[in-house]
């Protein structure tokens, strides 16, 4: 199966952003995200690998262009920066420090910064970064200081500052024990104000040791069962190179309401909604000669007078069996209003009776708040608990707002899952599914046809079993979205074409035939007859093109006079068709304005009556 | 072109001498019929129904009818052709349709409403069905003369009958609360007059003849059908066919054919803005105009726009041309197995819709092959994961197909999963926390609540009951609308209703489920403590945020008042001051120069320092704080007469100011005070003004802080 599985692999969204949430305890973040890179243009970083491997600094270029586009599509409002350090030539806001030069300051990415990092990649980068910058000496705890400055001087709330050092040296200063003093006291500080300092050391011939003073520098890992430093030449990189382009998303609730099990008892939960669909970002409108966004202004006014109604100057109406039914505005609002917002359990059911395809919208996901009604969690663990050993999920009217009808959903008990890392893989709580209304079930007619045989069942399971594959919910990008972004990005950047999408839901049609191989055949002659051809268009198309067309049928259009006075007579005009009826006008000298079956009726009616 | 088709119903009602009357006590039979025709046509006007329905009266006094030649088809009138029901039609029935004194065979009014149905056929409209509702007591006398003749013409024109009587002692009890099931039975029928028995046979005679399967189950009693017709009509839409082909690799394609089952339906209508004069729509006219973010809000047409989407800091320009061409591309309708999974795998999807699959109608091929995946996808316990894509119009989906099987069908049934970019994947804190773990007799509690309200249960025979369907309420939101919209109709100018009881009951907890709980769960009130905690947040209004405009004056007086005021418990309170601390340091100041216990200098030292400390945060919030310690600083210093600190210290902080980037913070400080040095008005104190540029402190000579400096700290921090 490894070519399903290949599917997923480099999948896992960027791990950074989701850690840095996760270990909120509070998760209602406000503020920015902040990211400064800290990069050493020291001469060392530009030495090219053996057979033509790309140089650290390119390596590193390649890195923050794509956090660079990343957050472009995820996250726009965070801050990047990006400061090199070991420069020859300095530049930073007050020009305080030598050999630290800021390339870019803390602010939201944009084109250009992504254009400019892109000019520094590749051999013509290495030049351009010799001319601008050069390498020089250097003092990690001048450019610490530097980046502190960097975040002190941003008047913005930041939520999660993360500066991150990409190095391939690991002794910066060899072994001037002043300077490495004075990064670590720099490095202190800045853990101090709640940075937290990454290391991306990258290759260096004989190994990189961390233990020899990058250790003092970066913030301890927040999980403690993760023992000391990454060995290994950091397969950060490797996330940090994944391109995510999803609009990142906060965890909020979309309601807090009372889960109410009767009357006094009720239990605060937060809706939260396990998926939701995503668009495409809208547009903004601009104005053509300046590009320059302009906003719309929508106003209601009187046709006859021309002046402006107030919105209590209007009233809402419904038209129903020819009439105009109006009403004023609250009163719609009051008839959509059934009952406070609240989810009221009307009883339980065995899990057997949740019929699989009656959902109507995705499902939202409940879990206790604690801070609302103390007491909560553990009841609805309680009752979590108990709902899954007895096989039961609750039927229960949710009314997500005011002035909002209810609807019908059925809780479903869903326990906490970890993987073997002790992450968590699905949260507990209750998934509130919604049940249809009867006027969302359409009736259908459901043909019959005889059951397959135990022969053609045993042959369809091996196709089936040849194609297994393990499905993970985020395995699949939307290609309509992906395609989007590209072309916005290719647009924003200058470049010839958009990066072309792999398409995920596109079926591996050469891979499929080859794992299935003669399968397929087996089973066609198993279930079709050697005539039958599925692709073939269906039989009642067919047919026409069998008749030859239209052009046959006109001779047999005409038709006597005495038929059509029978046809008239008995009231079965109808059963002629539209062709025959409108040649029987011809015939008959009627002029007919209209097309319509009914009016070329009704004119060969009125003749015939003369 | 079965849309097309149309049905056309006639109501036939007895207004007939007998239809008045009825037992002491009891409701008239006219009356009971009256309110089932109103029902009726209410459901057929909120349902939008093409249906035509026409109205005949008989046993009324007068005659109106096509038929009316000879003296013969006697007080037979037609009140509406046929034609779409309205609300005219409604009051028609309110307002004309009243008791009457004659008398007719209604076998034989049948015999009228069936030729009238005749002569419309003949006037060419073509309905798919015919439908005679008869609405009667049968407590006149039948002829049975033309029986035949009758059940004959009927059949041929291919119409279906529906006998509404009313029998009010064959209401038996045990049925009246079971909606929809109950029919007459014969035999049940005691205490029918003999006229009433014959004409239930006769009734029989021709119901069974016309439709020899269900022909009784057509003849219902009054109060049954008040009970069936109580709600309005639920929508039904009729079910899109969408051909495809299933395909499994290249060269394995099963023919299949897919319909909408269950979706999130709406209503088609939306409400009109109307003007609440004339009540007109055209009267109200919403348009859009789109502005320049400059001061004059200059309005620019909406062709000289176009469009652009957000790329991090810049809006990339990108026309709607452009992007048509560069968009994803598919080649339309498809349904392609990309492979198979787990059935539980698949627990999170978008299910807006649900969609069934089966093979079309005229194949048996297609039949049986797939009957071939979806028993082997049962088996297996596996649903497929397919592309779909609707046509080459709509974006493609992935999703899942379950095999579902049924007593009479086998289909697939595919609904749409999630893709990567939907998902929310948020993680909550484990429930597995001690502090929440439920006692052994929380749980027994939560247990026996559970028991308690089952909502399906096995009777005597092991048969599962449900109590509750969900999927068999009508949705609330329209019923209730139509409500309301029939009431203002009809009622115009009166409240809205409250909402009708059936409704009320049928979205609350069973009663027997209501009445079982209550011991269950007042132990679960004693076993789980639980307590709100106070709302913080109220909603607040506009006047509690903004409405102090008119009122700041005396707020700000008694905020001078209360300062005092504070200060003085200050004193009491705190009199262990011993340094200016940070998180009040303009208060600590205060207090520290009242108990006089460390030297002015010292103090302002402290205070200073402070301010520095403060300043290095560079947050608004500090900016803020800082400025009103400067202010304290200039109060206390302006109240002891020494002035030379005060004015030292604001001298080296604005020297200071262009190369810390405090800036923003001065400008605040400008703006916001106070003559900055103290001089000009306090002459007692003798001290220059220190300041050679008197530039900035010319206008610096404001009083208070100022009030849009003041909003705009607000809103920063």
């Amino acid at each position: 199966m490894a070519e399903w599985n290949a599917f997923y692999q480099n999948e896992e969204a960027d791990e950074e952003q989701e850690e840095g949430e996760e270990s909120a305890v509070n998760y209602k973040v406000t503020g920015r995200d902040s990211l400064v890179f800290l990069v050493d243009a020291s001469k060392e970083m530009f030495i090219k690998g053996e057979d033509g491997e790309p140089s650290n600094f390119d390596i590193t270029m390649q890195c923050v262009r794509s956090v660079y586009t990343s957050k472009i599509i995820s996250s726009h409002r965070d801050l990047v920066a990006l400061v090199f350090y070991g420069t020859e030539k300095s530049k930073n806001p007050r020009n305080s420090f030598k050999h630290v030069y800021v390339y870019h300051d803390l602010d939201e990415p944009g084109a250009k910064r992504v254009q400019d990092v892109e000019a520094l990649r590749g051999e013509r980068g290495a030049r351009l970064a010799a001319d601008t910058m050069g390498s020089g000496e250097v003092s990690l705890g001048d450019a610490l200081w530097c980046c502190s400055n960097l975040y002190s001087d941003i008047k913005l709330r930041l939520s999660h500052k993360r500066l991150m050092i990409f190095t391939c040296m690991d002794q910066p200063h060899g072994g001037d024990s002043t300077k490495d003093r004075q990064a670590r006291t720099k490095a202190g500080d800045l853990k101090e104000t709640g940075v937290v300092i990454d290391l991306m050391h990258l290759m260096k011939p004989g190994g990189f040791d961390v233990s020899l003073f990058f250790c003092d520098i970066v913030s301890p890992p927040e999980d403690e069962s993760e023992l000391g430093l990454q060995v290994e030449p950091c397969g950060k990189l490797d996330d940090l190179q994944k391109r995510v382009q999803a609009k990142q998303q906060k965890k909020r609730a979309m309601a807090r309401v009372n889960l109410c099990l009767g009357e006094g008892m009720n239990v605060a939960v937060g809706v939260y909604a396990n998926a939701v669909t995503a668009r495409k970002p809208s547009a903004i409108r601009l104005y053509r000669e300046t590009n320059e966004p302009v906003h719309s202004k929508t106003r209601t006014f009187h046709t006859q007078t021309g002046s402006l109604l107030l919105p209590s100057e209007t009233r809402k109406a419904q038209v129903y069996g020819n009439r105009q039914i109006v009403m004023e505005k609250d009163e719609v609002d009051t008839i959509k209003k059934f009952y406070d917002p609240e989810i009221f359990l009307i009883g339980f059911k065995p899990m057997e009776k949740l019929k699989l395809h009656h959902h109507i919208r995705p499902s939202v996901l409940l879990y206790p708040e604690e801070q609302q009604v103390t007491g909560s969690s553990c009841v609805f663990a309680a009752l979590l608990k108990k709902c899954t050993e007895k096989k039961v999920f609750a039927v229960c009217r949710y009314t997500p707002r005011r002035n909002y009808p209810p609807r019908f959903v059925a809780l479903v008990p869903q326990r906490e899952e970890v993987d073997e890392s002790n992450v968590q893989v699905t949260p507990p709580g209750f998934n509130a599914i919604f049940l249809p209304f009867a006027d969302d079930i359409r009736k259908l007619d459901t043909p019959q046809f005889p059951t397959a045989s135990d022969v053609q069942v045993d042959k369809m399971k091996e196709i089936i079993t040849k194609m297994r594959f393990k499905y993970r919910s985020d395995a699949f990008e939307n290609p309509v979205i992906q395609q989007h972004y590209r072309n916005l990005e290719a647009l924003a950047l200058d470049m010839l074409a958009p990066e072309s999408i792999e398409d995920f839901i596109m079926p591996k049609v050469e891979q499929i035939d080859r794992r299935l191989g003669p399968l397929v055949d087996e089973f066609k002659e198993l279930v079709y007859p050697a005539s039958y051809n599925p692709d073939s268009k269906p039989a009642a198309k067919r047919k026409t093109a069998d008749a030859g067309g239209g052009d046959e049928k006109k001779p047999k259009v005409e038709i006597p006079e005495a038929e059509l006075r029978a046809h008239i007579k008995n009231g079965t005009l109808g059963k002629l068709t539209v062709p025959v009826l409108k040649e029987a006008c011809k015939q008959f000298g009627i002029r007919t304005t209209g097309t319509k079956k009914q009016e070329l009726m009704d004119a060969l009616i009125a003749q015939m009556a003369k | 072109m079965a849309r097309a088709a149309k049905s056309a119903l006639v109501l036939c009602m007895d207004v007939g001498f007998s239809m008045s009357n009825s037992p002491p006590g009891e409701e008239p039979p006219f009356d009971q019929a009256k309110k089932v025709i109103q029902k009726f046509v209410q459901r057929q006007v909120f349902s939008e129904s093409k249906d035509e329905m026409a109205l005949v009266l008989f046993g009324t006094d007068a005659t109106k009818n096509p038929l009316d030649q000879d003296g013969q088809y006697q007080h037979i009138t037609v009140r509406r052709q046929l034609m779409a029901p309205d609300f005219e039609l409604l009051e028609e029935i309110e307002n004309h349709v009243r008791p009457e004194s004659q008398q007719t065979d209604c076998i034989f009014s049948l015999v009228a409403v069936g030729l009238f149905i005749q002569r419309i056929k003949m006037l060419v409209k073509k309905y798919d069905r015919l439908n005679i509702v008869l609405l009667t007591d049968l407590s006149t006398q039948v002829s049975s003369d033309n029986l035949d003749v009758i059940i004959g013409n009927l059949g041929k024109l291919g119409i279906t009958l529906q006998f509404l009587n009313f029998f009010i002692h064959m209401c038996d009890p045990e049925n009246s609360n079971n909606m929809g099931n109950s029919y007459y039975r014969p035999g049940v029928g005691k205490g029918l007059s003999r006229e009433q028995k014959q004409g239930l046979e006769m009734v029989r005679d021709i119901m069974l003849s016309l439709d020899e399967d269900e022909g009784l189950d057509q003849v219902y009693t009054f109060s049954e059908a008040i009970e069936q017709l109580f709600m309005f009509k639920h929508i039904e839409r009729r079910p899109m066919a969408w051909p495809c082909q299933l395909t499994i690799g290249s060269s394995l394609s099963i023919r299949i054919v897919g319909y909408k089952a269950v979706t999130d339906e709406k209503l088609k209508k939306m409400w009109i803005t109307v003007d609440a004069q004339t009540s007109k729509r055209d009267d109200v006219k919403r348009e859009t105009v789109y502005c320049l973010d400059d001061d004059n809000e200059t309005e620019v047409q909406k062709d000289d726009t176009i469009q652009g989407f957000r790329y991090g800091s810049d809006i990339v320009p990108f026309s709607k041309v452009d992007q048509e061409q560069m968009k994803y591309k598919h080649d339309g309708k498809c349904f392609a197995v990309l492979g198979f999974t787990k059935h539980d795998s698949v627990w999170c999807s978008l299910w807006f819709q649900t969609i069934k699959m089966f093979a079309p109608k005229d194949d048996e091929h297609a039949g049986v092959a797939l009957s071939a995946l979806i028993q082997a996808l049962d088996k297996l316990n596996m649903v497929a994961i397919v592309r779909y894509a609707y046509d080459r119009r709509c974006n493609p989906q992935v999703g899942a197909a379950f095999p579902c099987i049924k007593q009479t069908y086998e289909c697939l049934v595919y609904v749409q999963l999630p893709f990567m970019e939907d998902l929310r994947q948020f993680s909550f804190p484990s429930l597995e926390n001690k502090k929440f773990t439920p006692s052994e007799s929380q749980l027994a509690a939560v247990d026996s609540l559970i028991d308690s309200m089952m909502l399906v249960e096995e009777d005597e025979n092991g048969q599962k009951e449900d109590m509750y369907k969900v999927h068999e309420i009508p949705n609330p939101a329209f019923q209730r609308l139509f409500q309301c919209l029939h009431h203002r109709a009809v009622n115009p100018g009166t409240p809205l209703p409250t909402m009708e009881q059936w409704l009320k009951d049928a979205l609350e907890r069973p009663s027997a489920i209501s009445e079982r709980c209550q011991a269950p769960l007042e132990e679960m009130k004693r076993k789980f403590p639980l307590k709100a905690v106070e709302k913080k947040k109220e909603l607040k209004t506009g006047a509690q945020i903004f409405g102090k405009g008119s009122a700041e004056p005396d707020a700000k007086k008694s905020k001078v008042d209360e300062e005092e005021e504070e200060f003085n418990l200050a004193k009491i309170s705190e009199g262990n001051v011993t340094s200016v601390g940070s998180v009040d340091p303009a208060r600590d100041f205060r207090s520290l120069i009242n108990q006089k216990s460390l030297p002015f200098g010292e103090v302002c030292q402290q205070l200073t320092h402070r301010i520095e400390q403060l300043l290095s945060n560079r947050s608004t919030h500090y900016y803020m704080k800082c400025i009103t310690c400067i202010q304290t600083f200039r109060e206390q210093s302006v109240k002891l007469g020494n002035a030379d600190l005060y004015n030292s210290y604001l001298q080296s902080l604005k020297k200071s100011i262009p190369n810390s980037g405090l800036q923003v913070f001065w400008d605040l400080l400008v703006q916001g005070m106070i003559s900055l040095f103290i001089g000009e008005e306090k002459k007692e104190v003798e001290t220059e003004p220190a300041v050679d540029d008197a530039g900035d402190v010319d206008d610096l000579v404001s009083v208070c802080l100022n009030s849009s400096a003041l909003k705009y700290l607000m809103f920063v921090s």
